[in-house]
Protein backbone atom coordinates (compact mmCIF):
# COMPACT_ATOMS: atom_id res chain seq x y z
CA UNK A 1 0.00 0.00 0.00
CA UNK A 2 1.55 3.16 -0.93
CA UNK A 3 1.98 5.69 2.34
CA UNK A 4 -0.22 8.55 0.85
CA UNK A 5 -3.16 6.26 0.35
CA UNK A 6 -3.08 5.30 4.76
CA UNK A 7 -3.52 6.65 7.81
CA UNK A 8 -2.95 5.77 11.23
CA UNK A 9 -5.04 5.06 14.33
CA UNK A 10 -3.10 5.31 16.87
CA UNK A 11 -5.59 3.78 19.92
CA UNK A 12 -5.04 4.30 23.87
CA UNK A 13 -2.00 1.70 24.58
CA UNK A 14 -0.28 3.15 21.83
CA UNK A 15 -1.07 0.71 19.44
CA UNK A 16 -0.47 1.72 15.61
CA UNK A 17 -3.65 0.61 13.25
CA UNK A 18 -1.97 1.49 9.85
CA UNK A 19 -5.18 1.46 7.18
CA UNK A 20 -6.45 1.92 3.93
CA UNK A 21 -8.01 5.82 4.09
CA UNK A 22 -11.20 4.92 2.01
CA UNK A 23 -11.56 2.59 4.91
CA UNK A 24 -11.19 4.87 7.56
CA UNK A 25 -13.36 7.61 5.86
CA UNK A 26 -16.13 5.00 6.79
CA UNK A 27 -16.34 6.98 10.07
CA UNK A 28 -17.58 10.43 9.22
CA UNK A 29 -15.62 12.17 11.89
CA UNK A 30 -12.51 11.07 10.56
CA UNK A 31 -13.98 11.83 6.94
CA UNK A 32 -13.93 15.43 8.45
CA UNK A 33 -10.70 15.23 9.56
CA UNK A 34 -9.03 13.77 6.59
CA UNK A 35 -11.07 15.87 4.22
CA UNK A 36 -10.46 19.83 3.27
CA UNK A 37 -7.46 20.11 5.67
CA UNK A 38 -6.64 22.04 2.04
CA UNK A 39 -8.26 25.24 3.80
CA UNK A 40 -5.36 25.60 6.02
CA UNK A 41 -2.35 23.83 3.76
CA UNK A 42 -1.63 19.77 4.07
CA UNK A 43 -0.95 17.97 6.91
CA UNK A 44 2.04 15.91 6.51
CA UNK A 45 1.23 13.12 9.36
CA UNK A 46 -1.89 11.39 8.27
CA UNK A 47 -2.32 10.07 11.68
CA UNK A 48 -4.99 10.23 14.49
CA UNK A 49 -4.55 9.53 18.05
CA UNK A 50 -7.74 8.03 20.36
CA UNK A 51 -6.52 8.00 23.84
CA UNK A 52 -10.08 6.56 24.52
CA UNK A 53 -10.91 3.99 22.89
CA UNK A 54 -8.30 0.70 23.71
CA UNK A 55 -7.17 -0.98 21.75
CA UNK A 56 -9.30 -4.21 21.26
CA UNK A 57 -12.41 -2.01 20.19
CA UNK A 58 -10.25 -0.09 17.43
CA UNK A 59 -8.83 -3.14 16.10
CA UNK A 60 -12.62 -4.05 15.99
CA UNK A 61 -13.24 -0.91 14.17
CA UNK A 62 -11.03 -1.49 11.59
CA UNK A 63 -12.48 -4.87 10.89
CA UNK A 64 -15.91 -2.77 10.72
CA UNK A 65 -13.83 -0.77 8.37
CA UNK A 66 -12.95 -3.59 5.92
CA UNK A 67 -16.54 -5.28 6.16
CA UNK A 68 -18.32 -2.35 5.51
CA UNK A 69 -16.23 -1.20 2.24
CA UNK A 70 -17.10 -5.02 1.39
CA UNK A 71 -20.57 -5.00 2.20
CA UNK A 72 -21.07 -1.77 0.29
CA UNK A 73 -20.43 -3.49 -3.14
CA UNK A 74 -22.67 -6.18 -2.79
CA UNK A 75 -20.72 -8.97 -0.65
CA UNK A 76 -23.31 -9.87 2.01
CA UNK A 77 -21.99 -11.47 5.15
CA UNK A 78 -22.49 -11.03 9.17
CA UNK A 79 -20.23 -8.97 10.83
CA UNK A 80 -19.18 -11.06 14.05
CA UNK A 81 -19.24 -9.17 17.41
CA UNK A 82 -18.04 -10.50 20.85
CA UNK A 83 -21.00 -9.86 23.06
CA UNK A 84 -18.29 -8.19 25.79
CA UNK A 85 -17.49 -5.84 23.34
CA UNK A 86 -20.84 -4.54 22.19
CA UNK A 87 -21.36 -1.97 24.52
CA UNK A 88 -17.73 -0.71 24.13
CA UNK A 89 -17.66 -0.64 20.18
CA UNK A 90 -21.27 0.78 20.05
CA UNK A 91 -19.90 4.39 22.20
CA UNK A 92 -16.82 3.75 19.96
CA UNK A 93 -19.13 4.22 16.44
CA UNK A 94 -20.91 6.51 18.29
CA UNK A 95 -17.78 8.87 18.71
CA UNK A 96 -16.42 8.02 15.64
CA UNK A 97 -20.21 8.55 14.15
CA UNK A 98 -19.81 5.41 11.99
CA UNK B 1 -15.08 -2.22 30.97
CA UNK B 2 -16.23 1.20 29.13
CA UNK B 3 -14.55 3.40 28.06
CA UNK B 4 -14.11 6.42 31.00
CA UNK B 5 -14.77 9.35 30.19
CA UNK B 6 -12.65 11.74 32.27
CA UNK B 7 -14.58 13.44 35.89
CA UNK B 8 -17.43 15.23 34.82
CA UNK B 9 -16.11 17.97 32.49
CA UNK B 10 -17.76 21.35 34.11
CA UNK B 11 -19.10 24.02 31.84
CA UNK B 12 -16.37 26.67 31.85
CA UNK B 13 -13.73 24.85 31.98
CA UNK B 14 -14.90 22.93 29.32
CA UNK B 15 -15.88 26.18 27.63
CA UNK B 16 -12.13 27.62 28.08
CA UNK B 17 -11.09 25.07 26.26
CA UNK B 18 -12.78 25.20 23.15
CA UNK B 19 -12.40 28.65 22.98
CA UNK B 20 -8.43 28.36 22.71
CA UNK B 21 -9.82 26.11 19.76
CA UNK B 22 -12.20 28.70 18.57
CA UNK B 23 -9.61 31.52 18.79
CA UNK B 24 -6.43 29.93 17.00
CA UNK B 25 -9.48 29.55 14.04
CA UNK B 26 -9.75 33.51 14.57
CA UNK B 27 -6.45 34.35 14.15
CA UNK B 28 -5.89 32.28 11.40
CA UNK B 29 -9.18 33.64 9.55
CA UNK B 30 -7.67 37.26 10.25
CA UNK B 31 -4.40 36.01 8.48
CA UNK B 32 -2.34 36.36 11.54
CA UNK B 33 0.63 34.09 11.13
CA UNK B 34 -0.58 30.89 12.91
CA UNK B 35 0.81 26.95 12.66
CA UNK B 36 -2.38 25.05 10.67
CA UNK B 37 -5.00 22.82 13.11
CA UNK B 38 -3.16 19.45 13.65
CA UNK B 39 -5.44 16.47 13.47
CA UNK B 40 -4.80 16.31 17.47
CA UNK B 41 -6.16 19.71 18.09
CA UNK B 42 -9.19 19.17 16.00
CA UNK B 43 -9.96 15.89 17.36
CA UNK B 44 -9.49 17.35 21.08
CA UNK B 45 -12.13 19.51 20.34
CA UNK B 46 -14.59 17.48 18.64
CA UNK B 47 -14.03 15.07 21.38
CA UNK B 48 -14.66 17.84 24.29
CA UNK B 49 -17.89 18.69 22.43
CA UNK B 50 -18.42 15.28 22.69
CA UNK B 51 -18.07 14.66 26.13
CA UNK B 52 -19.84 17.38 27.32
CA UNK B 53 -22.46 16.31 25.18
CA UNK B 54 -22.87 12.88 26.70
CA UNK B 55 -22.47 13.95 30.60
CA UNK B 56 -25.48 12.94 32.38
CA UNK B 57 -28.02 15.18 33.73
CA UNK B 58 -27.42 17.92 34.98
CA UNK B 59 -24.56 18.14 33.72
CA UNK B 60 -25.48 17.49 29.45
CA UNK B 61 -24.24 20.82 27.92
CA UNK B 62 -26.12 20.50 24.37
CA UNK B 63 -27.97 23.40 25.07
CA UNK B 64 -25.48 25.76 26.56
CA UNK B 65 -22.85 24.59 23.54
CA UNK B 66 -25.52 24.97 21.21
CA UNK B 67 -25.72 28.31 22.87
CA UNK B 68 -22.62 29.57 22.94
CA UNK B 69 -21.68 28.05 18.95
CA UNK B 70 -24.25 30.85 18.31
CA UNK B 71 -22.96 33.81 20.45
CA UNK B 72 -19.15 32.72 19.10
CA UNK B 73 -20.34 33.82 15.83
CA UNK B 74 -22.46 36.52 16.79
CA UNK B 75 -19.44 38.20 18.92
CA UNK B 76 -16.81 38.00 15.56
CA UNK B 77 -19.22 39.32 13.69
CA UNK B 78 -19.50 42.60 15.81
CA UNK B 79 -16.32 42.50 16.62
CA UNK B 80 -14.47 42.30 13.56
CA UNK B 81 -16.02 41.84 10.57
CA UNK B 82 -18.09 44.38 10.96
CA UNK B 83 -16.10 47.26 12.28
CA UNK B 84 -13.72 46.81 9.16
CA UNK B 85 -16.37 46.71 6.63
CA UNK B 86 -18.01 49.87 8.19
CA UNK B 87 -14.80 51.71 6.88
CA UNK B 88 -14.96 51.50 3.69
CA UNK B 89 -17.05 52.36 0.66
CA UNK B 90 -17.68 51.49 -2.88
CA UNK B 91 -15.13 48.58 -4.48
CA UNK B 92 -13.50 48.15 -1.50
CA UNK B 93 -16.52 47.83 0.60
CA UNK B 94 -17.37 45.40 -2.25
CA UNK B 95 -13.80 43.60 -2.02
CA UNK B 96 -13.79 43.29 1.89
CA UNK B 97 -17.73 41.85 1.64
CA UNK B 98 -17.31 39.15 -0.48
CA UNK B 99 -13.52 38.28 1.81
CA UNK B 100 -15.65 38.47 5.14
CA UNK B 101 -18.73 35.82 3.16
CA UNK B 102 -15.84 33.60 1.92
CA UNK B 103 -14.19 33.56 5.60
CA UNK B 104 -17.69 33.23 7.13
CA UNK B 105 -17.78 30.32 4.76
CA UNK B 106 -14.44 28.92 6.31
CA UNK B 107 -15.09 29.89 9.85
CA UNK B 108 -18.19 27.54 9.51
CA UNK B 109 -17.07 25.03 7.72
CA UNK B 110 -14.44 24.74 10.74
CA UNK B 111 -16.61 25.28 13.45
CA UNK B 112 -19.34 22.64 12.30
CA UNK B 113 -15.99 19.74 12.39
CA UNK B 114 -16.08 20.84 16.10
CA UNK B 115 -19.07 21.19 16.90
CA UNK B 116 -20.95 18.40 14.46
CA UNK B 117 -21.87 16.41 17.74
CA UNK B 118 -24.71 18.36 18.73
CA UNK B 119 -25.71 17.96 14.78
CA UNK B 120 -26.49 14.49 15.36
CA UNK B 121 -28.62 14.10 18.31
CA UNK B 122 -29.66 17.40 20.05
CA UNK B 123 -30.61 19.40 17.49
CA UNK B 124 -32.31 17.26 15.30
CA UNK B 125 -34.03 15.93 17.78
CA UNK B 126 -35.46 18.87 18.85
CA UNK B 127 -36.02 20.11 14.97
CA UNK B 128 -33.62 23.27 15.43
CA UNK B 129 -31.66 25.04 13.00
CA UNK B 130 -28.87 23.50 11.84
CA UNK B 131 -25.38 24.53 13.28
CA UNK B 132 -24.92 26.01 9.10
CA UNK B 133 -28.59 27.47 9.44
CA UNK B 134 -27.31 29.27 12.84
CA UNK B 135 -24.35 30.43 11.21
CA UNK B 136 -25.96 31.73 7.87
CA UNK B 137 -28.72 33.72 9.72
CA UNK B 138 -26.05 35.03 12.13
CA UNK B 139 -24.25 36.22 9.31
CA UNK B 140 -27.85 37.65 7.41
CA UNK B 141 -29.28 39.50 10.03
CA UNK B 142 -25.97 41.51 11.17
CA UNK B 143 -23.85 41.97 7.79
CA UNK B 144 -25.91 41.89 4.99
CA UNK B 145 -29.09 43.39 6.23
CA UNK B 146 -26.60 46.26 6.72
CA UNK B 147 -25.22 46.52 3.66
CA UNK B 148 -27.47 44.90 1.48
CA UNK B 149 -28.33 48.72 0.03
CA UNK B 150 -24.59 50.21 -0.23
CA UNK B 151 -23.52 46.95 -1.76
CA UNK B 152 -26.39 47.31 -4.32
CA UNK B 153 -25.78 50.95 -4.98
CA UNK B 154 -21.83 50.17 -5.59
CA UNK B 155 -22.75 47.11 -8.32
CA UNK B 156 -25.12 49.23 -9.99
CA UNK B 157 -22.65 51.94 -10.09
CA UNK B 158 -20.27 49.73 -11.58
CA UNK B 159 -22.41 48.06 -13.91
CA UNK B 160 -23.13 51.64 -15.40
CA UNK B 161 -19.17 52.34 -15.40
CA UNK B 162 -19.69 49.22 -17.87
CA UNK B 163 -21.82 50.57 -19.77
CA UNK B 164 -20.07 53.47 -20.69
CA UNK B 165 -17.50 51.41 -21.99
CA UNK B 166 -15.07 51.43 -18.59
CA UNK B 167 -13.49 47.83 -17.46
CA UNK B 168 -14.66 46.67 -14.21
CA UNK B 169 -14.03 43.73 -12.19
CA UNK B 170 -16.33 41.07 -13.41
CA UNK B 171 -15.69 38.24 -11.06
CA UNK B 172 -16.17 40.71 -7.69
CA UNK B 173 -19.53 41.59 -9.33
CA UNK B 174 -20.25 37.85 -9.46
CA UNK B 175 -19.62 36.80 -6.27
CA UNK B 176 -20.99 40.07 -4.81
CA UNK B 177 -24.64 38.75 -6.74
CA UNK B 178 -23.70 35.49 -5.54
CA UNK B 179 -23.81 36.48 -1.79
CA UNK B 180 -27.45 37.90 -2.62
CA UNK B 181 -28.13 34.16 -4.10
CA UNK B 182 -26.87 32.25 -1.01
CA UNK B 183 -28.09 34.04 1.61
CA UNK B 184 -31.52 32.95 0.95
CA UNK B 185 -30.00 29.18 1.30
CA UNK B 186 -32.78 28.64 -1.59
CA UNK B 187 -35.23 31.29 -1.57
CA UNK B 188 -34.44 33.63 -4.37
CA UNK B 189 -36.45 36.58 -2.60
CA UNK B 190 -33.38 38.17 -1.17
CA UNK B 191 -31.97 38.75 -4.65
CA UNK B 192 -34.84 39.62 -5.71
CA UNK B 193 -36.03 41.77 -3.47
CA UNK B 194 -32.68 43.79 -2.17
CA UNK B 195 -30.81 43.67 -5.37
CA UNK B 196 -32.94 42.50 -8.62
CA UNK B 197 -35.29 45.09 -8.69
CA UNK B 198 -33.24 47.94 -7.99
CA UNK B 199 -30.64 47.07 -11.11
CA UNK B 200 -33.76 46.72 -13.31
CA UNK B 201 -35.33 50.50 -12.22
CA UNK B 202 -31.67 51.84 -12.62
CA UNK B 203 -30.82 50.13 -16.46
CA UNK B 204 -34.16 51.43 -17.40
CA UNK B 205 -33.24 54.64 -16.68
CA UNK B 206 -30.06 54.45 -18.36
CA UNK B 207 -31.60 53.41 -21.48
CA UNK B 208 -34.66 55.38 -21.18
CA UNK B 209 -32.18 58.58 -21.25
CA UNK B 210 -29.72 56.66 -23.80
CA UNK B 211 -32.18 56.56 -26.08
CA UNK B 212 -33.90 60.05 -25.63
CA UNK B 213 -29.98 60.78 -26.91
CA UNK B 214 -30.02 58.88 -29.90
CA UNK B 215 -33.33 59.72 -30.84
CA UNK B 216 -32.38 62.73 -31.35
CA UNK B 217 -28.87 62.24 -32.99
CA UNK B 218 -29.17 59.26 -34.80
CA UNK B 219 -30.80 57.99 -38.00
CA UNK B 220 -32.95 54.50 -37.77
CA UNK B 221 -30.70 52.74 -38.94
CA UNK B 222 -27.95 53.55 -36.59
CA UNK B 223 -30.43 53.64 -33.58
CA UNK B 224 -31.25 49.99 -34.51
CA UNK B 225 -27.99 48.61 -35.12
CA UNK B 226 -27.58 50.38 -31.18
CA UNK B 227 -30.27 48.95 -29.46
CA UNK B 228 -29.37 45.19 -31.34
CA UNK B 229 -25.80 46.01 -29.66
CA UNK B 230 -27.30 46.81 -26.33
CA UNK B 231 -29.42 43.71 -26.21
CA UNK B 232 -26.21 41.98 -26.58
CA UNK B 233 -24.37 43.10 -24.64
CA UNK B 234 -27.27 43.28 -21.56
CA UNK B 235 -27.54 39.35 -22.38
CA UNK B 236 -23.65 38.86 -22.34
CA UNK B 237 -23.73 40.65 -19.10
CA UNK B 238 -26.18 37.87 -17.09
CA UNK B 239 -23.73 35.24 -18.24
CA UNK B 240 -20.57 37.10 -16.57
CA UNK B 241 -22.13 38.02 -13.63
CA UNK B 242 -25.52 38.22 -12.95
CA UNK B 243 -27.95 35.25 -11.87
CA UNK B 244 -29.14 33.58 -14.83
CA UNK B 245 -33.22 34.03 -14.01
CA UNK B 246 -32.50 38.14 -14.97
CA UNK B 247 -32.32 37.52 -17.99
CA UNK B 248 -35.53 37.52 -19.13
CA UNK B 249 -36.81 40.60 -17.21
CA UNK B 250 -33.40 42.43 -17.67
CA UNK B 251 -33.96 42.34 -22.17
CA UNK B 252 -37.64 43.28 -21.36
CA UNK B 253 -36.53 46.65 -19.48
CA UNK B 254 -33.98 47.33 -22.62
CA UNK B 255 -36.45 46.55 -24.88
CA UNK B 256 -39.47 48.40 -23.41
CA UNK B 257 -37.40 51.34 -22.66
CA UNK B 258 -34.90 51.22 -25.88
CA UNK B 259 -37.53 50.09 -28.74
CA UNK B 260 -40.59 51.82 -27.10
CA UNK B 261 -39.05 55.01 -27.74
CA UNK B 262 -38.83 54.45 -31.42
CA UNK B 263 -42.05 55.17 -32.31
Amino acid sequence: MKKEDTVKLISAEGFEFVIDKNAAMVSQTIRNMLTSPGDFAETERQEVRFPEISTTILEKICQYFYWSLQYASGKETEFHIEPELTLELMMAANYLHT
Amino acid sequence: MPIKFRKTIDLEEGWEFLETGINKLKRILEGHPEPQFEPEEYMMMYTTVFNMANQKCPHDYSRELYEKYKETIQDYISSMVLPSLREKHGEFMLRELVNRWMNHKVMVKWLYKFFQYLERYFISRRDLPSLDEVALTCFRDMVYEELKGKAKDAVIALIDQEREGEVIDRALIKNVVDIYVEIGMGDMNYYVNDFENDMLSATAVYYSQKASNWIMEDSSSDYMLKAEDCLRNEKERVSHYLHSSSEAKLLEVCHSNICSKFK
